[in-house]
């Protein structure tokens, strides 16, 4: 009975077929399909060419898995085994048909292959698109660097020429191109923090913080710039927020200064709310959240998602100045404090802006850390009559040479030497004496990183301690990084505010000439 | 009299080795795309200067690694055309490992390098990517097109009766 059931199951899913040398259907029981006895088999199917071969192959016995055929207009799948008899020069095949199970591995095949395909494009896609964006950023990082440099000389004159005798005309115009100078140095900037933030070089730095005295100083600000444009300013800071927080205090003035400063643009009447609230008071963390409230022009619901775009402007006219960078900044800058920008507006009765942030709360709630900070005010009066401090500045553009010598001719407290490179400086400091060094960090023949290597590891220990600022057009967290490891003791980024520069010299040199006295002692 | 040569198409699936087949046999294409699983084969006769070649085209199921290839799929192959997607470089990242392998096992058979897909891809930028990776192609096809189809095939042909 076994015998007749296996005959029977064998003839539907196996054929055997017997092929001579010449391609010649010797015998066949056509189980599965029809071939005529004497006929060339490779004119029912090419795959049957593959018989020459079989007896130019060193093995007897070979096997062909899922071999797809079409017959009678179905696809079928077979797995032939051939055995090849060289006396009788005949191969015979055992065709056995597998098409139900193949057919399955297909779908499970076609399913997986798609989805890898898938994967890949995407994968390409996203490649191309972040070479893009490397290309972009880079681009604008090198742009926003090369206007720096001549905007540093633009403003640096500026303030030089202002304490010249001009009269008062020529002290408006003055102002008028400070203003654009200025404009166009916080363009540079956004430029700048776009570019980083897309490559993800933007690090949010968290540090204790006068929250307090923070907002005060904003308030005070925006009270002063809304009187002048003749608008309502109310702030409401909740007394439930402890003054000492913890967080990004810099990235979190960037957002607020550019909400505020988008309000005071597009608001021509009524009134800015300012508020700054939490709902809760934890002991370690509690949620800040900040909101800024206008009756300006408002947006209209369709632009609402694309004002967070780069470049973008719902004014379209140009009305109202600017790169469209800011709320693109604001919104990444929320995003990468664990935040998000909200927006509600209705065109022409205004727009409110709101983010949350999870800030830390200090457990030191005293101000005695910020007194610490606190540098003594060294004026120009203070130094009449002392005996003048020797700087040295490393810097090889000329105007740039032409702008700190103007400075420092009005300042009258320092004498100054320029060297042209690096290796200047180090033979200067190695025949004269000097109180302090500003090093232009890109330089010819020798960089200002090397340069205060060499005399960061000089033998002559007083030369070694000589305080170095780095002065430079480049504003990135690795140059800066780069400047703190060789050992530079400030790093100030052009355009250089005079003021900024003096009161770092002063700090400097004050806190040199105490090491200097402890090491001679 | 006409010879007949086996030639098998190779490459990671989803490149079009059956596309550029189905192009070059039926003169059809379509953009969806099938699976191909084992092996499935088509002929077709070709005449170069007046002699006649029959190609039995074998089209392979698709794999990134070549020693897997079944070595029944691959026995008694005259030629071997290398398919890789020019809009999918993974395709092509492995080009060199995959050809140590042909040149070892198969030392004389002939091996056609052909990109296909150029339609969805800027050519220049291809043949600088291919040229950055010292990879030297033969072809560069569509066979939605049909670009460079008949031409591939013809030249196989021509080389095989030229070994012949």
């Amino acid at each position: 009975m076994l015998d007749k059931l296996r005959e029977e199951y064998l003839k539907n899913t196996i054929q055997i077929v017997v092929i001579d040398n010449d391609n010649k259907v010797v015998a066949t029981d056509n189980s599965l399909f029809t071939l005529q006895a004497d006929s060339d088999i490779t004119e029912f199917h090419p795959f049957f060419y593959v018989i020459s071969s079989l007896f130019e192959d060193d093995k007897t016995e070979q096997k062909f898995y899922c071999v797809q055929m079409e017959i009678r207009g179905k696809t079928c799948f077979y797995d032939i085994r051939s055995r090849v008899d060289r006396k009788k020069k005949q191969v015979v095949l055992f065709i056995e048909d597998l098409s139900d199970h193949y057919k399955t591995v297909h779908q499970i095949k076609q399913v997986r292959n798609e989805s890898i395909i898938n994967f890949n494009i995407t994968q390409e896609l996203n490649h191309e698109l972040n070479v893009q964006r490397g290309f972009k950023n880079k681009f604008l990082a090198n742009v926003s660097h090369e206007i720096r440099t001549p905007l540093n000389s633009i403003l640096g004159f500026l303030s030089v020429l202002e304490n010249t005798d001009i009269d008062r005309e020529q002290l408006d115009l003055i102002n008028i191109i400070k203003d654009s100078s200025k404009n166009l140095v916080s363009i540079v900037d956004d430029l700048l923090d776009i570019s980083k933030i897309e490559a993800g070089k933007l690090e949010i730095k968290n540090k204790r913080f006068n929250f307090k005295k923070f907002t005060e100083s904003l308030i005070t600000t925006y009270r002063l710039r809304t009187q002048e444009k003749r608008l309502e300013f109310v702030a409401d800071v909740s007394d439930n927020i402890p003054s000492f927080l913890i967080g990004d205090h810099l990235r979190i003035n960037q957002i607020l200064v550019n909400l505020l400063e988008n309000s005071l643009k597009f608001t021509h009447q009524g009134k800015i709310h300012f508020r700054v609230f939490t709902p809760s008071r934890n002991m370690r963390r509690i949620p800040v959240t900040f909101e800024i409230t206008d009756t300006g022009i408002g947006i209209p619901n369709k632009h609402l998602e694309s004002i967070f775009e780069s470049f973008t402007q719902v004014e379209k006219r140009g009305l109202f100045g600017g790169a469209g960078l800011g709320l693109s900044i604001v919104k990444q800058l929320t995003q990468l404090m664990d935040s998000d920008l909200e927006v509600e507006s209705v065109e022409n009765e205004g727009s409110t802006f709101r983010f949350t942030l999870s800030m830390g709360i200090s457990h030191d709630q005293k101000d005695s850390k910020d007194s610490r900070f606190r540098t003594k005010k060294t004026g120009k009066n203070q130094r009449n009559g002392a005996k003048k401090y020797r700087i040295l500045l490393g810097e090889d553009i000329e105007v740039n040479q032409l702008l700190m010598m103007k400075l420092f001719a009005d300042e009258g407290s320092y004498s100054l030497d320029i060297a042209k490179n690096g290796e200047k400086v180090v033979q200067f400091i190695e025949n004269y004496h000097y109180d302090l060094i500003l090093m232009d960090l890109t330089m010819p023949v020798m960089d200002g990183i090397d340069a205060t290597a060499r005399i960061r590891n000089h033998p002559n220990r007083k030369i070694q301690k000589i305080p170095i600022i780095a002065l430079t057009g480049r504003t990135s967290e690795e140059e800066r990084q780069a400047s703190k490891e060789v050992g530079m003791n400030a790093y100030l980024t052009k355009p250089i505010d005079p003021s900024l520069l003096f009161k770092t010299i002063d700090r400097l040199i004050h806190r040199y000439k105490n090491k200097r006295t402890e090491l001679e002692a | 009299m006409s010879v007949s040569k086996k030639v098998v198409l190779l490459g990671h699936f989803g490149v079009g080795k059956s596309s550029l087949l189905r192009r070059f046999v039926e003169n059809t294409f379509s953009e969806n795309y099938t699976v191909t699983i084992g092996v499935h084969i088509m002929k077709k006769e070709v005449i170069v200067e007046g002699d006649r070649i029959t190609l039995v085209i074998w089209d392979v199921e698709g794999t990134d690694d070549f020693t897997k290839y079944r070595p029944s799929y691959l026995m008694g192959a005259s030629s071997f055309i290398y398919v890789f997607d020019a809009s999918r470089p993974v395709t092509y990242s492995d080009i060199k490992y995959n050809l140590d392998h042909l040149n070892e096992k198969f030392p004389e058979v002939s091996v056609h390098i052909i990109g296909n897909k150029v339609d969805l891809v800027d050519s220049d930028e291809l043949l600088e990517e291919l040229r950055s990776k010292d990879i030297q192609h033969s072809y560069l096809s569509s066979a939605k097109t049909g670009e460079n189809v008949e031409l591939l095939f013809k030249n196989v042909a021509a080389q095989l009766l030229e070994d012949a």
